[in-house]
């Protein structure tokens, strides 16, 4: 989901991912952005906090700020600092993985907020990364078109994955902007562009191709459908074999992120920072706009 | 007795005769004589009586007679010594009277003479002259200055009488002196007055000769250009103006001469016409004074002497012209004030004439009307309209008028000059507006109210007094950005891409690919569909100032005054939903809330210092503002209507608002043919621009069409490249703001058409790109000849949104950095 958290200790630009580390009354936010820093807040201050939220942003303070490096280039000049597109963890390993804007990804310590592991192969910039934590994996999409499954122990790549081989380029060039994993990790969706492919991870390979409209923008898989939105007002749900199941019309007329409560209710965010929550019926619980605070 | 006693008396003498012995002793005291003979007469009879009681012999009784008889004797003896003596006593005492009598007389005489006398000098002190009433001059006066002749003299032997005479003739002496010099005086008086009344009428006939010589200046100065006679015309005919008019021109008058203000005045109008009506305003309210007021008028136009015997006719056909009254709701007063605006910038002697205005007033709606002089087709009269916000000049300015009007709640459209706020609020007639201002802050706390609405009212105070400054102002970048609109329309029109003079932006570099397809005029009924973004664009400002509401007080009454002033804000693009029923609401509401802000602002004139600061440079709060939004937000955010019924929802509100009165649109057309794969781009963006160019920036609303060249069925691939259009838009109709250089506001149509080309262009050029390999940069160090290590890699894309990143070097622009 895009989001955008703004302060003196916030992010500078955009933030483009969160995500949440650990469990209970320890638990961490986590928020990337394009000014290339991992950053880390207690989510116990926000939700405890009786301070107006829009004033949170001024009083609360990250715990974890980590920083991209610059890369060198000649006589010392350095490069801008990369964005971080996506971030993801490994709680059992106390690691974070970013996909970030210089064509790596990068696996962080939480403890001494220092690089682990570098992921080195694409020659663009990542959109997204997943950890497939019980293969001890993570799986990049970048802009170059591929996703690449990555050993996290070595930092060497073991698969790279190609969703547009076998087709015929189609005018446009695109991305691969979001994968997502299945609950039991075996399962891969890939989204590049206007297609979204579905892979079997243990036996590599492609099970199914879906055509969509417009370019897919995020993935989600809820049990074994899978949930896909796009830039378009739609929220599709699609079969694993790539029959399409329902396509609900939702508030966002460009729709950046999808995700789904337990519960059933399915939240989709998008242009505007409009979000729209839909209910396991298809129904529209309600729409609300996020505002600057 | 008596007879006893001249007996005895007569005995006595007898006695006398006698007793000559003895009379030694009786003179020395008869009286005592008499009183022993008298004691001793008394024993006698005592002895006489003891006897006769006693019964003794009458022997003894005559010797006792016998001295009986003497004793008696002596008695007159001394009787008669005693007379006698009296006799001379008496005698003695009238010779002593005599005298005594004749003194007694001579104090007499001389008391009287006393009293004469006494009464003489009485008479005299009593005796008042009249000197001490005459005021003389002082004694040490007089010996200084009296004439020797005076005080030579001795007229009286007294020393002090003679000073006192002396200085009294002295006095008399210079009183002849002074009534000699009050003669001479009156003489000179009457002569200086003789020659008054020469020069007096010598002046009275002054006037007619001064008023020939005036004739025959006439033409003398029309040859120098002095136009002393016009203006003293022009103030007369001021005179006449209804007291808005003359408000006006006054103020105007005053600006002109104060701050050397580029402009002119001038009253037109029939002179005839103004002074009957001025006549029958008088006869209708005081019925008595018609008289004094023509008669003052004839006084006050001596030079339309001519006009003056005509108009003796006239007053025959006002009851007429009462008639005309009640026929005409838009009867206008026969003055009128004209306003040549000329351009401030120029710096020639005889700068351009901008524009001309003529300021009419409205008898029975009591509203002061603007036209342009010289113009009659509608599309030019709009150049006036919302120079302030919401004024768009076809609806009534006051409740009144509107009543009075009736069912016609607007104003007649027909008519070249409308009844604009601001132009009231020039003219001095201060109206209320229609809603309290305290309504419009019903969610803040009340405190807050209260010192905003002290804020705003001293703001008020403080910026009227800069009203015709502000005018003028307006006036003058409004009719130069008309003009320089005007000229990028032509230029469009004619299919050619605007000239862009300024080299700091990379749009003027950039070299478009594409073509230029076609500029059309589009019709009236989807400028009200086009609404919709104006009427959004309020909307996220109200959000906006939600959130500087949040922030901190102040900074949203900065906020608020900073709009004001009618500074009105730049498109800020915001996403729509329109699927949604509660969100149409919401907008609703919020459309209503920002119109209750611009009345509150329409009453409010700006300082010019801010408006100079201001109307030529964004204001840098909303600046930050429209920053905070696009970050967030990502994105423009014009779409099309999905559904007929929003469609209509936004078409009534489109309607109602008055920042679209005179809005135009355009649609604009660029194509670009790949030749590599056979297709043709095509980017439609419809343009629409209100009034307030260049405050509100034109808007554009982009659709994108992909066709083969060789068939004919072009396919909308406005969903498909949702994302990409968005982020056109924004940049064409938002960022662009941040960039425009200083000074090129006027001309922000030709730098939004040339942005789009060029990113159209790169658009264009990406998507057709295959996969590129990332370029990289490497150096080699020519003396060194070996490559300095490191490496750094180009990007264009950046961010989850593929923000495109273009940086130019000098004239060319490229995607992608570093390059």
């Amino acid at each position: 989901m895009v989001l955008t958290i703004r302060g003196r200790n916030r992010h500078d630009g955009p933030a483009y991912d969160i995500k949440f580390y650990g469990h209970g009354e320890d638990t961490l936010l986590l928020s990337c952005g394009d000014d290339g820093r991992i950053r880390g807040w207690r989510w116990k201050e926000f939700t405890n906090s009786d301070v107006p939220i829009p004033l949170q942003g001024n009083q609360v303070k990250p715990v974890l700020d980590l920083a991209n490096p610059q890369h060198k280039g000649p006589w010392g000049a350095l490069s801008p600092i990369p964005e971080n597109n996506s971030i993801d963890v490994n709680m059992k390993g106390g690691s974070i993985f970013s996909a970030s804007g210089d064509s790596c990804a990068y696996c962080w310590d939480v403890e001494t907020g220092k690089i682990k592991t570098v992921f080195k192969g694409h020659s663009d910039y990542l959109h997204c990364i997943v950890a497939r934590n019980t293969a001890n994996q993570v799986i990049t999409g970048s802009e170059d078109g591929t996703a690449r499954i990555w050993d996290c122990k070595s930092g060497k790549c073991i698969q790279v994955i190609d969703p547009a081989e076998n087709t015929k380029l189609k005018g446009f060039f695109s991305c691969v902007s979001c994968i997502a994993l299945d609950g039991s990790e075996s399962w891969l969706a890939c989204g590049r562009g206007r297609s979204l492919s579905i892979w079997n991870l243990p036996a590599s390979e492609c099970v199914s191709r879906i055509s969509t409209r417009a370019s897919v923008q995020d993935v989600l898989f809820e049990d074994n459908q899978i949930l896909a939105v796009g830039a378009e007002p739609l929220l599709s749900r699609f079969a694993i074999n790539g029959a399409v199941l329902s396509q609900i019309q939702c508030a966002p007329l460009s729709a950046f992120s999808v995700s789904i409560h337990p519960s059933g209710v399915t939240a989709v965010g998008g242009y505007g920072g409009l979000v729209d929550a839909i209910s396991e019926f298809g129904s529209h619980l309600c729409t609300f706009r996020c505002k600057c605070v | 007795m008596e007879d006893g006693e001249i007996d005895e008396g007569a005995m006595v003498v007898d006695d006398e005769d006698a007793q000559s012995a003895v009379q030694l002793k009786i003179e020395r005291s008869a009286h005592e004589m008499l009183e022993e003979s008298k004691a001793s007469v008394e024993d006698t009879v005592a002895k006489i009586l003891s006897i006769k009681k006693e019964g003794q012999p009458k022997s003894l009784v005559r010797e006792l007679v016998t001295q009986m008889f003497l004793h008696f004797i002596t008695l007159r003896q001394a009787n008669r010594s005693i007379l006698l003596e009296e006799d001379r006593v008496k005698a003695e005492t009238e010779r002593a009277k005599a005298p005594v009598d004749f003194t007694t007389l001579q104090l007499h005489n001389l008391m009287y003479e006393k009293n004469h006398y006494v009464k003489a000098i009485k008479a005299c002190k009593d005796f008042r002259s009249k000197y001490p009433d005459i005021e003389l001059v002082s004694e040490e006066e007089f010996f200084r200055d009296a004439p020797e002749d005076i005080k030579g003299k001795t007229l009286s032997k007294d020393s002090r009488h003679d000073l006192m005479l002396k200085r009294l003739h002295f006095e008399l002496f210079q009183r002849k002196e002074l009534c000699k010099l009050h003669e001479k005086l009156e003489l000179q008086k009457k002569k200086l007055l003789d020659a008054i009344a020469n020069r007096k009428k010598f002046l009275s006939s002054l006037p007619s000769h001064l008023k020939s010589l005036k004739k025959a200046s006439l033409p003398v100065q029309n040859q120098l250009g002095v136009l002393h006679t016009k203006k003293l015309k022009q103030h007369h005919l001021a005179e006449l103006l209804p007291p808005p008019l003359y408000v006006i021109y006054s103020e105007f008058l005053a600006q002109k001469e104060a701050f050397c203000e580029n402009m002119d005045l001038e009253i037109v109008g029939s002179l005839k016409d103004a002074q009957a009506f001025a006549r029958q305003q008088a006869n209708k309210d005081t019925g008595i004074s018609t008289n004094v007021e023509s008669s003052r008028l004839e006084d006050d136009a001596p030079d339309e002497e001519d006009d003056g015997q005509r108009r003796r006719k006239r007053p025959k056909r006002v009851p007429s012209k009462e008639n005309l009254d009640q026929e005409g709701l838009y009867q206008v007063h026969p003055l009128k004030t004209i306003l040549h605006i000329y351009d401030d910038e120029v710096s020639d002697l005889k700068s351009a004439k901008l524009i001309t205005l003529k300021f009419e007033y409205l008898l029975k709606l009591n509203a002061v009307c603007v036209g342009i002089e010289g113009s009659h087709d509608g599309s030019e009269n709009n150049i006036l309209c919302n120079l302030f916000p919401d004024d768009a000049g076809i609806e009534l300015p006051h409740q009144a008028a509107k009543l009075a009007v009736g069912d016609a709640l607007t104003f007649d459209e027909k008519r070249t000059s409308r009844p604009y706020k601001w132009a009231q609020h020039l003219a001095g007639i201060d109206f209320l507006p229609e809603m309290s201002p305290l309504l419009t802050s019903h969610g803040a706390p009340s405190g807050e109210t209260a010192k905003s609405d002290a804020v705003i009212s001293g703001l008020s105070l403080y910026r009227q007094q800069n009203r015709i400054q502000t005018v003028v102002q307006r006036i003058r970048s409004r009719k130069k950005a008309q003009l320089a609109l005007v000229a990028q329309l032509d230029l469009l029109m004619k299919l050619r891409w605007p000239a862009v003079t300024c080299e700091s932006v990379p749009w003027a570099l950039h070299n478009p690919v594409c073509n230029l397809h076609g500029w059309s005029t589009v019709g009236h009924q989807s400028i009200q569909a086009l609404s919709l973004p104006v009427v959004e664009t309020e909307q996220v400002r109200e959000s906006i100032d939600a959130d500087m509401n949040g922030r901190s007080g102040t900074s949203k009454e900065e906020l608020e005054s900073a709009r004001e002033d009618g500074e009105l804000p730049s498109l800020v693009p915001s996403a729509s939903v329109t699927g949604d029923v509660k969100l149409n609401r919401l907008k609703g509401s919020n459309h209503e809330h920002s119109r209750q802000l611009t009345l509150i602002s329409k009453s409010l004139v700006p300082p010019i210092s801010k408006t100079k600061s201001q109307s030529f440079k964004k204001p840098d709060d909303d600046l930050d503002l429209m920053l905070d939004t696009d970050s967030d937000q990502d994105g423009p955010a014009y779409i099309e209507l999905e559904s007929e019924n929003t469609a209509t929802q936004y078409y009534e509100m489109g309607e109602k608002s008055w920042v679209n009165y005179g809005a135009k649109e355009f649609c604009l057309v660029l194509t670009r043919n790949m030749d590599t794969d056979q297709r043709i781009w095509k980017l439609e963006a419809k343009i629409m621009f209100g009034m307030e160019y260049p405050l509100r920036p034109p808007h554009f609303a982009l659709s994108l069409y992909n066709k083969s060249s060789g068939g004919n069925h072009s396919e909308s691939d406005g969903s498909e490249w949702y994302n990409e259009l968005c982020a056109i838009e924004a940049e064409v109709n938002l960022h662009i703001l941040k960039m425009l250089p200083v000074g090129q506001e006027n001309y922000i149509l030709s730098h939004q058409v040339c942005y789009l080309a060029m990113l159209f262009d790169y658009f264009v050029d990406e998507s057709s790109r295959s996969s590129e390999k990332r370029r990289g940069i490497s150096v080699v160090d020519v003396g060194l000849s070996k490559p300095v290590s490191g490496r750094l890699l180009a990007r264009s894309f950046r961010g989850r949104d593929r923000r495109k990143m273009i940086s130019w070097k000098d004239t060319e622009c490229n995607s992608g950095y570093p390059y």
